[in-house]
């Protein structure tokens, strides 16, 4: 059964270093999605396990086995593609039976098999089409039935989703979890869009300028990012500058830049070292007491509206408040804000600064 | 800057509708949002605006003067597409000073309008950059500059974010709305993304089909959509089909099956076929209490901010809901769960001519 192994990855283009020594292992059965900004090499390691591409050192291991040398047609893998990639002079159904077709499957295997995966997609009332008759998110589930059709157990999925529109992204990923874990497949899925990977994933590894960042579940990155770049890239955060001004077992109090404090939980760091406090929107909320900040302005997101503030340490705060309770703010105002003390995470202030360690592109 | 507006518009391409009595209406220094599927025709509005694309019908007006046959590099709207479209071999500031007016500008005011403009998009320290060395960002502040150093007053945006990462999208969000809004112009942003429609628009206009289904604020658009189309496509909603049976402070409604749900009132009689449609986000679930009918929890996902719940319920199909992650661990999958929704949060359409399914194609 395939479970993938990257050990020490490297790969250069001229100077560019895409992928920096890269270990990773993605379990039998396991959704793994390798999230980052673009530039940040995960196309790359997608296609070295898929062997489109050849390492400059470092092996792959694609169920146990050295996977040097050998093609992508004989790693047993189905791919499917960013810019859908389907034959359009075929219908959908002899796109999907191509796999089969070429293993010199019989006719009756091939038509079952198309059966099965179109019916899997949703597509069977579909299958006598041609590609450009049917709209984007149906020639990504066509794309997938073919990738399928191989009968591989590893499937890889490079930013399937990224050339459609949203709404019908929203829809699909959803589908594309259902569809892999039905087959109990073994899925590596690359994107740029940390919502999706959340939807996905088992494990979403985070990727940045060739290395990986950190790895962990949607909920462990969500909610105890071991890393700043991961708190902000992995859903959206604030970030509050400071120095530890006292430590304690569960109850740490950080000093922000006009001398207001916050208390955290957990903090593991020691006094007077300087700070970076990350927490997210919807653990801040209008209190008696707190940060003095001053309202900026609203934005209404359907079931809540997000409230942009500038805190007294010129911090800039947001902060999410029920759609019904909107009219009790405006702009201008000045509130106290209080952070719900288990969901900040406190990380070391960088070296390079906050705006450098975060930088999206 | 012009008021714009579009009375009447016609264009067919060969069979297909891509403007189909298209009437729209943007204020001077409006941030209009024009949201749509793909196919819907919005790429034609631009074009009809900008004067690219020649109506077959119609009038265009630019304040209170009419358009159709002024030439489009006579209209002062610019068009910022999807790949911004700058010269590759120019540097910034030379692509800044392209555009057909500056030109004949002395050499003091060129560079009086440059520094201004890259002053504005924030560009100072790279004007002799090449694009190619610029990030995602300042490759569209580039063209931004180019397009508002040419005097333009009209800015038309062709899902101006695409090409984007999903996350740089979301922090550019407001930065190119402030800039729009800040030089006072009037702006039409074309984009397929209901949640970019929601954060940057003034008002939004849905399109579907070459016409428009509705023009409203974020909130009127996402509270009271006009259609089920609507009311699936900003924000995604689950849907309830039956009858009107009773009609006091809130609509009832019974389908074939005898469950009933609560609605708030609207332009319907007892006895009409109906479509109730309440956000994922209003769909509320718990294990105990009172609910219009149960479901089986089939799947939770953790997305961050929310979780993402699927439910089957028997004789009424696939429900879901958003509820706060907090929650995670408490709902598991095959757990029984009673779904409900205050009856405000639900609106009642009409039974849609073509059927449901048809009317809710996103594509």
């Amino acid at each position: 059964m395939p479970q993938v192994e990257l050990r020490n990855i490297t790969m250069r283009f001229g100077k560019v270093v895409a992928a920096d020594e890269v270990d990773l292992i993605i379990a039998d059965g396991e959704y793994v999605t390798i999230l980052g900004p673009s530039g940040c090499g995960k196309t790359t390691l997608i296609r070295i396990i898929a062997g489109i591409l050849e390492p400059t050192q470092g092996e792959v291991l694609i169920g146990g086995k050295n996977m040097k040398g050998v093609p992508i047609e004989e790693r047993d893998l189905g791919y499917v593609f960013q810019n859908i990639a389907l034959f359009p002079h075929f219908t959908v159904q002899r796109n999907v039976t191509y796999g089969p077709m070429v293993k010199d499957r019989g006719k009756d295997e091939q038509r079952q098999t198309a059966q099965k995966y179109l019916e899997l997609v949703k597509l069977l009332d579909k299958m006598q089409m041609f590609p450009s008759e049917l709209c984007g998110g149906e020639q990504q589930k066509a794309s997938l039935a073919r990738a399928l059709a191989t009968d591989a157990k590893l499937l890889l999925l490079d930013e399937p989703l990224s050339a459609l529109d949203a709404r019908v992204r929203v829809d699909l990923r959803y589908e594309l979890r259902r569809i892999v874990k039905r087959l109990g497949l073994t899925a590596v899925h690359v994107t740029h869009d940390q919502e999706e990977a959340m939807s996905v994933s088992d494990r979403i590894v985070v990727m940045r300028a060739g290395g990986i960042v950190e790895s962990g579940t949607p909920q462990q990155l969500y909610t105890r990012p071991k890393d700043i770049f991961t708190s902000n890239f992995v859903g959206e955060t604030n970030l509050l500058e400071g120095w530890v001004k006292e430590r304690a077992e569960g109850r740490s109090v950080i000093e922000l830049r006009d001398e207001s404090t916050i208390v955290v939980e957990q903090c593991d760091f020691d006094e007077g070292d300087a700070v970076v406090v990350s927490v997210r929107p919807e653990f801040v909320f209008p209190f008696t007491d707190g940060l003095l900040s001053k309202i900026e302005y609203f934005t209404y997101m359907g079931t809540y509206w997000r409230v942009t503030a500038e805190a007294q340490s010129e911090d800039m705060v947001e902060f999410d408040v029920p759609a019904a309770e909107g009219k009790l703010y405006h702009p201008g105002q000045e509130i106290y804000l209080m952070i719900n003390r288990k969901a900040a995470v406190v990380f070391p202030r960088p070296k390079e600064g906050i705006a450098e360690a975060v930088k999206l592109e | 800057m012009p008021r714009i507006r579009l009375e009447g518009i016609v264009k067919n391409f060969g069979d297909i509708k891509a403007a189909n009595d298209l009437n729209l209406d943007i204020q001077d220094g409006e941030y209009l949002c024009l949201l749509g599927p793909t196919g819907a025709g919005k790429t034609t509005a631009l074009r009809l605006i900008s004067g690219l694309t020649k109506p077959d019908k119609g009038r265009i007006f630019f304040g209170d003067k009419p358009m159709n046959e002024v030439e489009p590099e006579d209209r002062k709207a610019v068009m910022l597409s999807q790949t911004y479209a700058l010269f590759p071999q120019l540097t910034v500031a030379e692509n800044i000073l392209f555009g057909p007016d500056i030109k004949d500008l002395s050499e003091h005011d060129k560079e009086k309008t440059l520094n201004e403009m890259l002053e504005m998009v924030r560009l100072r320290k790279r004007p002799d950059a090449y694009p190619r060395e610029l990030s995602g960002g300042m490759q569209q502040r580039t063209a931004l500059a180019r397009a508002l150093a040419s005097g333009a007053e009209v800015l038309l945006l062709d899902e101006p974010l695409r090409a984007l990462d999903a996350r740089l999208r979301i922090s550019l969000r407001h930065e190119l709305r402030d800039l729009a809004k800040s030089l006072g112009l009037t702006t039409l942003h074309v984009t397929h993304d209901q949640e970019e429609a929601l954060v940057m628009a003034d008002r939004i206009a849905v399109i579907r089909q070459g016409s428009i289904i509705q023009v409203g604020t974020p909130a009127e658009v996402f509270d009271n959509p006009a259609s089920p189309f609507v009311a699936n496509f900003v924000g995604q909603s689950n849907f309830f089909v039956g009858d009107v049976i009773q009609k006091r402070e809130a609509t009832e409604v019974q389908d074939d099956s005898g469950h009933s749900v609560l609605a708030r009132p609207g332009g319907c009689k007892i006895g009409d076929r109906v479509v109730v449609a309440v956000k994922v986000g209003n769909t509320e679930i718990s294990k105990e209490g009172e609910g219009f009918f149960e479901g089986t929890v089939e799947r939770v996902l953790f997305e961050g901010r929310n979780l993402h719940v699927d439910l089957n319920v028997p004789n009424i199909g696939r429900y879901s809901s958003k509820i706060p992650s907090w929650r995670l661990g408490k709902l598991m999958p095959g757990d029984v769960v009673k779904i409900k929704w205050s009856a405000d949060k639900a609106r009642v359409f009409p039974m849609p001519e073509k059927g449901l399914v048809e009317e809710l194609k996103v594509e």
